[in-house]
């Protein structure tokens, strides 16, 4: 089975609400097992387009397709097993129940026990290995058995990486995973993020742009719902056009 | 450890005690039975998956009803072993949970309780006109029939069914949470978006969970079905549907065994008051507004937090403001009640007869064996005194309590025992719906 | 056609009564997000405050009175009892409102005794409006669609026209805004329950003058007009409006027609073996008129799960 050049296209994506028109005709075209990151000024839309991706609503008018095949329209669970898994911006994790139970839920559908009622999960092994896995690789195995609401802030930052690996999906979308994050904190989480996603295929809505310059192969700026440029971190900013709309203050880095 | 021997101690006394007590009691165990049984299915969507249903009478009444078919069938002939004639409750509760969990389910929140009112009440009003399903309004009635040498004839034999029964199907209830889904079901609770997001179709999974809970549902009421040999369409009033929300609540929806916890006080409370009084219903109701109020976690989530927090608990310090507030609440209590006997009898009929009789006066009357008049101030000044000092001592008591709470909560909790103890008893973690 | 006439007014009328006791819930749904399971009884406390006032002074004492009682009680139940809970969630209020509403039943059943009161409209108004065909129309029934019209008018006025209207507007909105504006949101929230506790208890001090007033008429409300906020959508005035109207009318006219599934195999000559069969086939739709309201709601789920008028959130 050959793997499709695109993991993820949006082809003349549009979206509004009511009488605002959020998105105005986005293309985008995602390699596969690249890491790409998206980046703009607030309001762009940038969390918009994910919701969008991941089947939060439908599109006004355009395509969305996964790996080739569209998923335009198709409700989250479906894209999700499609093999697309995406983060939130805001923290959307179970918060009353353990970090290990969080991460369980996910590694649970990727086995197909969706609907298993007739064991008792503590001794699906397979599955609770892999969620010990996961675990250990977002570093949060001395907190196995603590209440996600119980967590600190970037604890929680990486459950949430953590909950969007357990499905198994390799096009993976990360939503600012490093927003309120200290410069110690944002280092520890791009290591976790590039370990994580080693293979797959990675969109990133980013503010930082170190994160950017240090994880991604390709950068899209959105600017008032549309696509300005796509290119290198390095030629981007450079671009003249996305340092007058954007990078204007920060051109500096 | 110590749950495993307490659920051997209670089945023990479950089954051994009853032959010695009267058919009254006996009775009243087996309406505590499929009580427990109903108030646990049904906290099964509410303490769990987070949905309140305000009309599970409806599955409790459709396995009433089935199970009354079949045991006329049997009656008449058709061969069916009358201890698993709950089965048909079973698959009652299943078929009808399935379609209306499928139709409630499509919304959330507040609009699923209406719908679920509205299924409730859309038997209710149907059943009274459908003589050939229903029985039309009398309702439908047949009798337990012999099988494989039980009569079924005494209320004891139908005890020892109905105690089978519960304890089987609480022990599937429980095994459920220990399985994917059950543990999916928390999560759907807790976030349901996120499911959404991890692969899951929360409208299946809500239905399915549905489905579960009304299949036990109807098996209570089965249950109810056989003991009593009967069914009319009050089964499925709103008052059905109230009484065990009360007592899932009263009882602790957070807590694995609250809701059996409540449904047996409240049905041993509805059992020995109502003969004392004509008020106990809003007793019933004032005792769980409180519980909403000033204990959200119920009896069950009290207990819970006191056994998680075991270590910890200094009895010779705790001793005693909780007997101060144990006293000051039963004053509280004394003075409510008090005042709504009095009440109830100035405004009872009896009372007017008295007064016309006395040329329109205020006669005076009885009550708990006293005699009072009621142009007496101290007659009035009773419930008030034992209001004002009862709230005086809670005040006391609560600030007291709430001081070594305070200190307890902030040394860490010790792991390993209180662990088991969470592992065993919860099936949810903190709070409440 | 005197059946349709009589029943169609009947309908509307029952509806816009149905739409006095609505409003007030969906309005405090859509601006408070609590679902007052306790509405229909400020319904019932309306009727029952109508009948003490009016045994012992008048009738028209009593609509006046009522309302204003009605009205405190609701204001004290959000400022003491609603607010407490608030933290706890929505489920909690729902709780507690239900709970209320149990007390509520139980209450007027200690002061007034299980069975209906006698409380009857005044001699004067008890006259008939016109005649249809034959048969009088009571001038009570119009009386009773004029208050409800009358008071839609005046929250219409108040609600989009004043100044108290564009606050409790906006803090239905932006209750955060609109505190940070200097406007007491607390207190606007209580105001509008209990100005929707005092609409529904003035729609039973003049109901329950015509209908009976006894201890059942909280829950046989409630649950109708829960129906028709699920079919309006919650917090849609116009909705509610709309629904209760539609409901009213099909109760109204259902009640009347003795047509059965049997009657539809009539038209195709399987009428003897419908009637045979018995059963659903030959309930008649007026045994069935107090259902007709559920399955309306569940086509409307079916259909537009979101109400008629859309929602609110």
């Amino acid at each position: 089975m050959s793997m499709p050049l695109h993991s993820l296209q949006l082809i003349d994506v549009t979206k509004s609400f009511d009488s605002t028109i959020v998105i105005r005709g986005v293309n985008l075209e995602i390699l596969t097992g690249e890491r790409h990151a998206v980046i703009g000024p607030n309001g762009a839309g940038k969390s918009t387009l994910f919701n969008l991706v991941s089947g939060m609503f439908p599109p006004s008018s355009g395509e969305i397709r996964l790996r080739g095949r569209s998923i335009t329209g198709l409700p989250p669970h479906r894209i999700n097993r499609g093999g697309l898994a995406r983060s939130f911006q805001i923290t959307n994790i179970f918060h009353r129940m353990s970090v290990f139970e969080n991460l369980r839920v996910g590694v649970m559908a990727r086995h197909r026990e969706r609907y298993g009622l007739f064991r008792p999960v503590a001794r699906m092994h397979r599955i609770n290995d892999e969620t010990r896995e996961i675990l250990a690789l977002v570093r949060l195995d001395g907190r196995a058995d603590h209440m996600a609401g119980d967590l600190t802030y970037s604890e929680q930052r990486a459950l949430e990486i953590g909950m969007t690996l357990t499905t198994g999906a390799d096009v993976i979308l990360l939503d600012e995973p490093t927003a309120g994050m200290s410069r110690e904190e944002t280092a520890r989480a791009v290591e976790l993020i590039r370990d994580v996603t080693k293979g797959k295929t990675l969109l990133i809505v980013e503010h930082d742009m170190s994160v950017v310059f240090s994880l991604c192969d390709r950068v899209s700026v959105l600017v008032y719902g549309q696509i300005l440029a796509t290119d290198t971190p390095e030629r981007i900013s450079a671009n003249r056009e996305v340092q007058q709309a954007y990078l204007g203050e920060e051109a500096a880095l | 450890m110590r749950t495993p021997l307490l659920i051997v101690v209670v089945l023990a006394l479950l089954t051994g005690v009853p032959p010695f007590l009267g058919l009254g009691l006996q009775n009243t165990f087996i309406n505590v039975l499929i009580a427990c049984l109903f108030a646990l299915a049904f906290n099964l969507l509410v303490g769990q998956a987070g949905l309140l249903s305000f009309g599970h009478a409806a599955y409790y009444g459709v396995g009433a009803f089935t199970t009354l078919h079949l045991m006329q069938a049997v009656e008449h002939g058709f061969a069916f072993p009358t201890p698993l004639l709950p089965l048909a409750g079973a698959a009652a509760g299943l078929v009808v949970g399935v379609v209306a969990g499928f139709f409630a389910t499509i919304r959330s929140g507040v609009y699923f309780a209406l719908v679920t009112l509205a299924i409730a009440e859309l038997l209710h009003s149907l059943a009274p006109h459908w003589q050939g399903v229903f029985g039309g309004e009398a309702g439908l009635s047949s009798m337990r029939m012999p099988w494989a040498g039980f009569t079924f004839g005494s209320t004891l034999q139908v005890y020892y069914l109905t105690l089978a029964w519960v304890a089987l199907s609480i022990w599937v209830l429980w095994a459920y949470t220990r399985t994917p889904f059950g543990r999916l079901t928390l999560a759907l609770r807790d976030n349901e978006q996120r499911v959404r997001f991890l692969g899951y179709d929360a409208h299946a999974t809500k239905v399915i969970v549905f489905a579960i809970s009304a299949t036990f549902s109807g098996i209570a009421g089965a249950l109810q079905a056989i003991a009593n040999e009967t069914a009319n369409y009050s089964l499925f009033s709103a008052h059905v549907s109230a009484q065990v929300v009360l007592q899932t609540f009263v009882g602790g929806s957070t807590v694995f065994f609250g809701p059996a916890l409540g449904a047996a006080v409240f049905t041993v409370f509805a059992d020995q008051i109502s003969d004392l009084t004509r008020s106990w219903q809003l007793y019933q109701g004032e005792i769980f507004v409180l519980v909403v109020l000033f204990a959200p976690t119920g009896i069950g989530g009290i207990v819970e937090h006191h056994l998680r927090h075991w270590r910890q608990l200094d009895w010779s310090r705790l001793a005693a403001p909780y007997a101060l507030g144990g006293f000051g609440g039963a004053l509280v209590a004394a003075a409510a009640v008090f005042l709504t006997e009095t009440l109830s009898v100035l405004f009872g009929e009896p009372y007017a007869l008295m007064r016309k009789k006395a040329g329109d006066g205020y006669p005076s009357f009885d009550l708990f064996g006293i005699h009072w008049a009621p142009t007496n101030p101290v007659t009035w000044s009773v419930p008030l005194v034992l209001f004002l000092a009862g709230v005086f001592l809670l005040l006391r008591a609560r600030r007291e309590i709430a001081a070594l709470w305070d200190a307890i909560r902030s040394a860490p909790a010790s792991q390993t025992a209180d662990d088991e103890v969470d592992a065993s008893l919860q099936s949810t973690q903190h709070s409440p719906v | 056609m005197e059946f349709a006439i009589v029943s169609a007014l009947n309908g509307v009328i029952y509806g816009l009564l149905l739409f006095m006791v609505s409003a007030g819930l969906t309005l405090i749904f859509g601006m408070m997000g609590v679902l007052n399971f306790a509405h229909a009884s400020f319904y019932m406390l309306g009727a029952y405050a109508a009948y003490a006032v009016s045994s012992r002074v008048n009738f028209w004492v009593g609509l006046l009175i009522a309302p204003l009682v009605v009205g405190v009680v609701g204001m004290l139940v959000e400022r003491f009892l609603l607010r407490r809970v608030h933290a706890f969630g929505h489920a909690h209020q729902l709780l507690l409102t239900f709970g209320l509403a149990l007390i509520f039943e139980e209450l007027i059943k200690l002061f007034f005794g299980d069975f209906p009161v006698n409380y009857r409209m005044p001699e004067n108004l008890r006259f008939a409006a016109f005649t249809v065909f034959g048969t009088d129309y009571p001038f009570y029934r119009m009386f009773i669609g004029a208050v409800a019209v009358i008071m839609f008018i005046a929250l219409y006025v108040l609600l989009a026209r004043t100044r108290i209207g564009i606050v409790v507007r906006a803090a239905e909105r932006l209750p955060n805004m609109a505190e940070a504006l200097g406007h007491d949101v607390p207190l606007v929230f209580t105001s509008v329950f209990g100005a929707g506790a005092a609409l529904a208890g003035l729609a039973g001090a003049v109901a329950g003058a015509f209908f009976p007033t006894n201890p059942n008429m909280a829950l046989d409300m409630a649950i109708i007009v829960f129906v028709v906020v699920v079919v309006g959508g919650l917090g849609s005035l116009k909705g509610s409006l709309v629904a209760s109207v539609m409901i009213g009318l099909f109760s109204s006219f259902a009640v009347g027609i003795d047509w059965s599934l049997a009657t539809l195999c009539d038209l195709v000559g399987l009428g003897a073996w419908a009637r045979s069969v018995g059963g659903l086939l030959t309930m008649t739709i007026s045994s069935i008129s107090g259902t007709i309201p559920f399955l309306l709601m569940l086509i409307v789920l079916l259909v537009r799960p979101a109400g008629l008028m859309g929602e609110r959130n």
